[in-house]
């Protein structure tokens, strides 16, 4: 309830507002930034659908292009790569000390968790699009008008999938002090979440042990919804990935308030 | 007008990780409109104390009332009556000026019309309506501190909290400072300030009453006249001629106790030099790394000049470096790029340059500081046991005490009870007095 009237006061959403723009402008204002995220996109998509292209992928019977397929799955990915190191973007504020700023002012820290996510998971989504157009725009998705709806369906299910992988950023980012954690994290999180989600392979092309591993890895599901919405086919059922997605986003972004809640500055 | 707007009751902090007692059981209150100084050497627990009256830090015992808030049951309350410029940086530096400001006005609630226009306001108090659109990455130092003052004022509160306001600014930018807080502070806005400082002489300027504090408790608490009078008689400074004599000091200093009318005698050092690099890095740097790149720069004139440029901490890293290098650095700069150094170090380089500094007067000879009731009268007696003990003395100086004298005599007593960490407040004092300028 008094998180309803926190998020009813007018000014709140201006601050949240400002917060998501402040992230977004960042990304946005730095070029090299968006040249690299274009550039990477092009690179990621030649040669990993390069090498894949000759190896048959079939989801629940139906033989799906592999090109298709991984430019989707490398369109997921950016959601995780974003989507960790935008919520790292509170060590960033933590090390410069902008973070007093933010924390000295009157404004709830949920609100300004808020505001942080949202733009994150902006950005992320900008990432996303730009591979799935560049994917459209090599000719991967071959050329179907039911793709302009599916690039826009893609916008919220990947902004709802970007918001637990924000939580994750966020709570690690509470808890590190400084960028030398940042291979471990690398190496213990990012990799492992991956190589074990299925974005550049087909689940049912592996040895039993991996698509356990695979199916214990949250964010396997979004991958999963991701590619059921562009390409109409997936390896689960979609609900399942919509119920794991769900969960995943609700248990992390809580873990991540929580996080933000009790950090101290000192 | 004798209304408190800032009332401290035993105030005490005590920091869990590390076991530390930060602050120790202080009382005191501010009044309306005025300035007021905490003056300390570092670790003293200024910081701490402003983060508690910000709302920032738990009060582990006591109580304060900022604005007639409760700091600990009113947070909000509390927040919204205060501005606050900490002692580290916290500006966004991938935001413009304006940006900056305009971030504050909506994280405190400032309709847009309102905003607009104060930012306008602010922005031409501390003269910065020019750079308003520049990206507070290239700001100078100086330029960033009164970004940080101006956001601080942005949404009209009524006290500004400033952390070390000058702290790592060269003397023009800190008299610079100095005239804004006082122009503030004389405004019709009847702002009231809590400055915090370890340059006695910036505390000495600017405050109404000065409140010194040393191992989280405070020392004494007057105005800067009242303390100067609570020593009353001479100050004798005796600087003696040999380096190695600092080794005889504290035998000196137990005999010199024995003569009649010597009130009080602490360390002191007045050569600015050799000071450590005195700083709080962000988390994360190395200071150790920070060296090797100056070591990597040290051929480049090109590059030591953008270094300057960009991290206003290199100047101060140049300032408080051993002669040698810094006569390396000083040669680097030939005719062509003397113009373009920072004006915190042109004219040391330039000297250097000169050959106007040498080794010889930039290490600190010994100095004692001896408060006495009679100065004319203790003198001769002075001189003679220092000859006893075979020290000869460089300078010998007498004079009316001066605020540092308050500082090294009240600091310097309370040293003397905590024997065990003498060392460690000696060198803070000694540091507290190589800052000085
Ligand atoms: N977060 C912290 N945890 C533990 N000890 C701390 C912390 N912050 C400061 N201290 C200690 O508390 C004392 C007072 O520090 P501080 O308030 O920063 O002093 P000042 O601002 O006067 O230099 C110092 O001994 C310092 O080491
Ligand atoms: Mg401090």
């Amino acid at each position: 309830m008094s998180d309803l009237n926190l998020l009813l006061k007018k000014n709140n959403f201006s601050v949240i507002w400002i917060l998501a723009k402040r992230e977004l402008f960042e990304f946005v204002r730095n070029k090299p930034r968006i040249i690299t995220a274009i550039v990477q996109g092009i690179f990621f998509l030649l040669v990993f659908s390069a090498g894949f292209a000759f190896i048959g992928i079939r989801i629940q019977g139906i033989s799906v292009d592999p090109r298709a397929f991984t430019a989707s799955g490398i369109a997921a990915i950016m959601i995780l790569f974003t989507g960790i190191f935008g919520g790292m973007s509170v060590l960033r504020d933590k090390m410069f000390g902008f973070m007093r700023e933010l924390i000295v002012a009157p404004v709830n820290r949920r609100i300004l968790m808020t505001g942080k996510t949202l733009g994150v998971a902006l950005q992320t989504l900008i990432q996303v699009e730009i591979i799935l157009c560049l994917g459209v725009a090599f000719g991967f998705f071959g050329y179907d008008v039911s793709l302009i709806w599916r690039l826009i369906l893609v916008i919220p299910i990947a902004f709802l999938a970007s918001v637990g992988i924000v939580g994750v950023g966020l709570t690690i980012s509470t808890r590190i002090r400084d960028f030398q954690s940042f291979g471990l994290i690398q190496t213990f999180i990012v990799l492992p979440m991956f190589w074990l989600s299925g974005a550049l392979f087909a689940f049912n092309n592996v040895p039993v042990p991996m698509q356990i591993a695979m199916m214990m890895n949250p964010f396997t599901y979004s991958v999963d919804l991701i590619r059921y919405v562009v390409l109409g086919v997936s390896f689960f059922p979609f609900w399942l990935d919509l119920i794991v997605m769900f969960a995943f986003g609700i248990i992390m972004i809580f873990l991540g308030a929580w996080s933000f809640n009790k950090m101290e500055l000192s | 007008m004798n209304e408190n707007i800032i009332e401290v009751k035993g105030l005490t902090k005590i920091y869990v990780d590390g076991n530390v007692l930060a602050v120790d059981d202080i009382s005191f209150n501010i009044k309306k409109g005025e300035i007021f100084a905490l003056l300390g050497p570092n670790g003293a627990g200024k910081t701490t104390t402003i983060s508690m009256l910000a709302t920032l830090l738990d009060v582990t015992k006591g109580s304060a009332l900022v604005n007639g808030y409760d700091v600990k049951k009113e947070s909000d309350k509390v927040r919204r009556s205060i501005g606050i410029v900490f002692q580290e940086p916290s500006l966004d530096n991938e935001m413009k000026g304006r940006e900056n400001l305009e971030l504050h006005g909506i994280l405190y609630g400032m309709p847009k019309k309102q905003r607009r226009e104060k930012i306008k306001e602010v922005l031409k108090l501390v003269d910065l309506e020019e750079k308003a659109n520049i990206y507070t990455k290239n700001y100078s130092g100086g330029m960033k501190r009164r970004l940080e003052i101006a956001r601080g004022l942005l949404h009209e509160p009524k006290v500004l909290f400033l952390d070390e306001p000058t702290l790592g600014l060269d003397p023009q930018t800190r008299r610079k400072i100095w005239e804004k807080i006082k122009e503030l502070n004389q405004g019709d806005s009847e702002i009231t300030i809590l400055i915090t400082t370890h340059y006695m002489e910036e505390a000495d300027e600017l405050a109404n009453r000065i409140c010194i504090m040393d191992h989280g408790k405070i020392i004494a608490l007057d105005t800067s006249e009242n303390l100067k009078k609570q020593i009353s008689g001479d100050i004798i400074d005796i600087e003696f001629e040999k380096i190695e004599d600092h080794t005889k000091l504290p035998i000196i200093i137990s005999s010199l106790k024995q003569l009649p009318n010597i009130k009080n005698i602490s360390f002191g050092n007045s050569s600015q030099e050799n000071m450590s690099l005195d700083m709080k890095l962000p988390p994360g740097i190395n200071p150790e790394m920070i060296k090797m790149r100056m070591k990597e720069m040290m051929s480049d004139p090109k590059k030591l000049l953008k270094a300057f440029k960009k991290y206003p901490m290199a100047s101060q890293m140049f300032l408080n470096a051993p002669f040698e290098i810094k006569k390396r650095i000083s040669n680097l700069f030939t005719e062509d790029f003397i113009d373009q150094i920072p004006e915190g170090i042109k004219e040391e380089i330039i000297k250097i340059r000169k050959g106007e500094l040498t080794e010889s007067n930039q290490f600190s000879t010994p100095e004692i500081s001896v408060s006495c009731e009679n100065g004319s009268k203790c003198l001769s007696p002075i001189i003679q046991k220092i000859n006893d003990n075979g020290l000869s003395i460089k300078s010998i100086n007498m004079h009316q005490p001066k605020l540092e004298d308050v500082f090294l005599h009240f600091v310097g007593s309370a040293i003397r009870e905590e024997s065990s960490d003498r060392v460690k407040g000696i060198k803070s004092m000694i540091k507290m007095r190589q800052l000085r300028k």
